[in-house]
């Protein structure tokens, strides 16, 4: 379909054409601006072929024949009002450059020749773009980011999977202001985008969301609000306009174990919120998450890898130990440090023990013991684990670790661990999808520039850069950029980028932008995105609709987080998910009766049974306790026979 | 073979190879020839708008009221001197320019241009005439009918003729667009300079000619005093212009301040209005009167935007200028 003629190319000496930038003039009111694709139409041929070049608008500018400001001022007597009574408007120039985003045909590459130019129409788009590769039926990998709009044109703008998911390139990378709600709402729309689209011969993906703050993500399975704008999006953009289908939340408990850490604690979400802990199997693997460059010094490292390989879930024995000792909880662990270290004092002779010096053990004793302190909630000191799914990971499903409310060390080490464990699923093709996107956001913060280097960081990079071999994707997102690993964001094939802030621009990573483009990004609107992905030679502007889930802060208004409970009302919460016919009596003749500790223990062996009878599991947890009794009085012997006083002896 | 400058440069060097072009970088003669124009005047003029000439203050505001406004440009190059004779190539162009919601569009979609070599006949050789007008075709012929000796004059003399000749052609063309829109139009055309030349534009109610040259002042003693006199916003009386050579039609014309000339030259912002005259349009004094207050409203409604940065922008309208920014731009 051919538009009416929009502009004229022009180039001047001091202004010329070449074959990356063009100039072109419009009437004044030409419905174009920065962000506005067009067609340039050559009329001289070359090789028999007449230049078709599409552009994208960087810049404008308008003037007038005014050779100084000083000469409007003389003609207006310095009166602004008296510009009503002139009689003609001055000349004036709308001039546009553009850059180039694609050449037909693409060789001889020369100068954009002089032409007419017209607005993009949808055709176009696709094929400035170069998405006529992979929007074509029968090859379509087509993942639709948002809709371009225009001048009255309208035209779905498509990522390729290929890209985004690997195996060419992969991940993505969004970087806004904060408080826009644009970060995470970018996100979620994508993730329904690729869910709805991504091909099925490319195989099946999941999500694993990490939210590390507020509600963000804690109410993706319930359906937004929608404006019928959004509605319209959705249905050219052919997404369905619905929450999430299959989400499951993941959060560890408070440190007091009562409830789980998370604002999605209302009685009627839980349903799909289950308890992520871990036990010292599992944290060990991750102890260099938790300590120090201080502290991983290699004699730690070494007595630390002893007591992984020969001390964890194994029959130890020693010398200096009293009993043979089996370590699966840290409770274990710390009865095990105890022992060898009395036994080590004990003997009188020698700092060392098996080549560790006492003072070594200490301080891991010390580092390890206290991890459960630092995690609690997390980590638990019976070793009961409630863990993701790793091996029967669902397809288009969303598995949230909402870690929001948690100390920076425990949310290194479910980050750490999580990935990780994705990792190595995905590398044995076990963790039931093919490929994983996993999202985190605050990436300034897990991901700096600069700092030191952090395991966290270490995986991250991890994934930019060998993930996409893998199936592992990330989406990342920050508010700052500039600030965040240069190989994290340099490996994002494809980036998003809302509305940003001045000095965030002013920094060198923006200066491929034009100053007219910047300034649009720093006035960007909700729901508005720039879009730089592989087969675009130039940034695209988008507009994106409001995720179909509901948004932190309502879910937040409509689901309150439930009060902290009392220790017995948590506890039959918890139960109450296995056997709703449970009553508060049973808990508390429970907490009546048994320590604190028994009963957490208690309730978590059975949350990990799920057993048909739950009251008599629970029951069956604890020690037998007898019954006070009165003491019975003892025998008495008979009194001796006084003796004599005139007889000491008795005879 | 289009008639550009290129194309004369190429027919010529067909006709003498190797012979030394003139180049398109040096100046053009209209240039060349800025300070040679005609000796200042006195011209006597008979009132026609009551007995003396006097300073009238236009009553009202000032009010838009042109619809088109005409002018035109020439630019002249010698292409080669052939035994120190110039062969000169001119452009002439004249454009109106119509103004609707206070934007200036070309009217008729396209301006009126010329393009053509300006040789004297009788000064070259029968053969290289034959040449230019078979392989370029537009050739002018400068030579006066009256004068028979020009073949071997100074140089100078030649290129005053081609320039007086592509004047002329200018001339003719503004005319004969001025023309066209009178005969077309019902809506009054400012035309920069006089209107007196054409029958049909001097006699049409619509035209109204602002000349800004005062090389020939159309007053005399108190009169010329009152005329330099005059303070923004006020006119002077009517008088009415004829001219011997040829001309049938006189015309009405008065003397209007569009600036005030307080510490500049008395010329400053002066200038002269050229309109059908009233025995034309078969006026009363009244109504001529009020014609001449109402035109000189119009004039001075256009003197916002100004033409900087054109050096006569004290006079010029700016759509005058915009006409010639259009014609350098299309030319």
């Amino acid at each position: 379909m051919s538009t009416a003629p929009l502009g004229r190319v022009v180039a001047t000496e001091r202004r010329p054409n070449t074959p990356h930038e063009f100039h072109f003039w419009t009437a004044l009111d030409a419905p174009i601006g920065i962000g506005t694709i067009v067609r340039a139409e050559g009329t001289v041929p070359v090789n028999n072929v007449v230049p078709t070049v599409y552009g994208v608008v960087t810049e404008a500018f308008g003037y007038t024949d005014l050779l100084s400001p000083l000469h409007d001022v003389l003609g207006h007597d310095g009166t602004p009002g008296s510009a009503a009574i002139a009689a003609t408007h001055r000349t004036e120039i709308r001039l546009f450059t553009a850059a180039v985003l694609r050449q037909v045909p693409d060789e001889p590459l020369q100068p954009v020749p002089m032409g007419i130019v017209h607005l993009a129409t949808d055709d176009d788009v696709a094929v400035a773009l170069r998405m006529d590769g992979y929007i074509a039926d029968g090859s379509r990998t087509a993942i639709p980011v948002g809709m371009y709009r225009s001048g009255g044109t309208e035209s779905p703008i498509y990522l390729d999977a290929d890209f985004l998911l690997g195996p060419e390139a992969a991940h993505l990378n969004i970087t806004g202001v904060s408080g826009l709600a644009t970060k995470t709402s970018a996100v979620e729309w994508l993730l329904q985008s690729l869910f709805a689209h991504f091909p099925t011969k490319k195989g099946t993906v999941a999500s694993v969301c990490f939210n590390v703050k507020g509600p963000d993500l804690c109410y993706l399975d319930l359906p937004g609000e929608l404006s019928d704008d959004d509605r319209a999006l959705y249905d050219a953009l052919g997404v369905p306009a619905t929450p999430f289908q299959n989400v499951q939340y993941f959060a560890p408990y408070n440190a007091k174990g009562t409830a789980l850490a998370t604002l999605r604690s209302h009685d009627d979400l839980q349903h799909n919120v289950v308890p992520l802990t871990w036990g010292l199997e599992e944290v060990l693997q991750f102890a260099e998450v938790l300590l120090n460059k201080d502290d991983m010094d290699a004699k730690a490292d070494a007595l630390i890898d002893f007591i992984r390989e020969r001390v964890i879930d194994r029959e130890f024995t020693d010398a200096l130990l009293k009993r043979p000792h089996r370590v699966r909880t840290f409770a274990e662990l710390e009865e095990w440090f105890r022992e060898l270290l009395i036994g080590i004092e004990g003997r009188g002779s020698g700092d060392s023990w098996r080549t560790h010096h006492v003072a070594t053990i200490r301080k891991v004793r010390n580092r390890l013991t206290n991890i459960s302190t630092r995690c609690a909630g997390l980590v638990t000191d019976d070793g009961a684990v409630s863990d993701l799914p790793f091996g029967t990971f669902e397809d288009r499903s969303v598995y949230v670790v909402d870690v929001a409310m948690l100390e920076e060390d425990a949310q290194d080490l479910i980050f750490a661990r999580v990935v990780q464990k994705l990792r190595e699923h995905l590398e044995k093709r076990n963790l039931g999808v093919d490929h994983v996107v996993v999202f985190v956001d605050e990436l300034n913060k897990y991901a700096p520039g600069d700092g030191p280097e952090t395991y966290v960081r270490k995986m991250l990079l991890d994934i930019a850069e060998r993930g996409r071999y893998l199936g592992l994707v990330l989406f990342s997102a920050q508010q700052f950029r500039s600030q965040v690993h240069r190989r994290v964001v340099g490996n994002s094939g494809t980036a998003l980028y809302g509305r940003m802030d001045a000095d965030e621009l002013a920094t060198p990573g923006y200066a491929v932008l034009s100053p007219a483009t910047r300034t649009k990004l720093a006035t960007l609107d909700k729901g508005q995105l720039m879009v730089r992905h592989p087969h675009f030679t130039q940034p695209i502007f988008v507009r994106f609709p409001r995720p179909a889930v509901m948004r932190g802060r309502d879910g937040a208004e409509r689901y309150p987080q439930a009060a902290e409970p009392s220790f017995e009302a948590a506890v039959l919460r918890e139960l109450r998910r296995l056997d709703p016919s449970l009553t508060m009596a049973f808990v508390a003749e429970a907490v009546a009766l048994h320590d604190t500790d028994e009963i957490v223990r208690a309730k978590n062996a059975t949350l990990r049974a799920r057993p048909a009878d739950v009251e008599s599991f629970f029951r069956g947890q604890f020690r037998t306790r007898v019954s006070a009794r009165a003491a019975v009085a003892a025998p008495t012997a008979a009194a001796l026979r006084p003796a004599p006083s005139d007889d000491p002896y008795g005879f | 073979m289009d008639a550009s400058f290129r194309s004369a440069m190429r027919c010529v060097a067909g006709w003498a190879p190797g012979a030394g072009l003139g180049g398109d970088n040096g100046p053009s003669l209209e240039r060349w020839s800025m300070g040679a124009t005609e000796p200042p005047r006195l011209a006597a003029s008979d009132v026609i708008e009551g007995h003396a000439l006097r300073a009238h203050r236009i009553p009202g505001d000032p009010e838009p009221g042109f619809a088109g406004f005409l002018d035109g440009t020439q630019q002249s190059r010698v292409v080669h001197y052939h035994d120190g004779v110039p062969l000169v190539h001119a452009t002439v162009a004249a454009v109106i320019r119509f103004r609707n919601e206070r934007r200036l569009y070309t009217w008729t979609g396209r301006p009126d241009i010329e393009r053509a070599l300006y040789v004297p006949r009788n000064a070259v050789p029968e053969a290289l005439w034959d040449h230019l007008v078979g392989e370029f075709g537009a050739v002018v012929d400068t030579t006066p009918r009256d004068d028979a000796g020009l073949e071997r004059v100074h140089p100078f003399i030649h290129l005053e003729r081609a320039m007086h000749t592509v004047q002329e052609r200018r001339e003719a063309l503004e005319e004969a667009l001025a023309a066209r829109w009178c005969e077309r139009e019902r809506r009054p055309i400012l035309v920069d300079g006089g209107i007196y030349r054409s029958d049909v534009v001097a006699r049409s109610p619509w035209a109204v000619g602002v000349v800004k040259s005062h090389r020939t002042l159309y007053a005399e003693g108190d009169a010329l005093a009152r005329v330099l006199q005059l303070r923004r916003g006020e006119r002077s009386s009517v008088v009415r212009v004829s001219r011997a050579s040829g001309y049938r039609a006189p015309v009405a014309s008065w003397y209007l301040r569009l600036r005030d000339p307080a510490g500049r030259d008395p010329m400053w912002g002066l200038v002269r209005v050229e309109a059908a005259d009233p025995t034309t349009l078969s006026e009363s004094a009244e109504q001529l009167t009020a014609r001449a207050d109402q035109v000189s409203r119009w004039v001075l409604a256009e003197v916002a935007p100004l033409a900087l940065p054109d050096a006569r922008w004290d006079k010029m309208v700016y759509p005058i200028r915009d006409c010639e920014e259009y014609l350098r731009a299309v030319g």
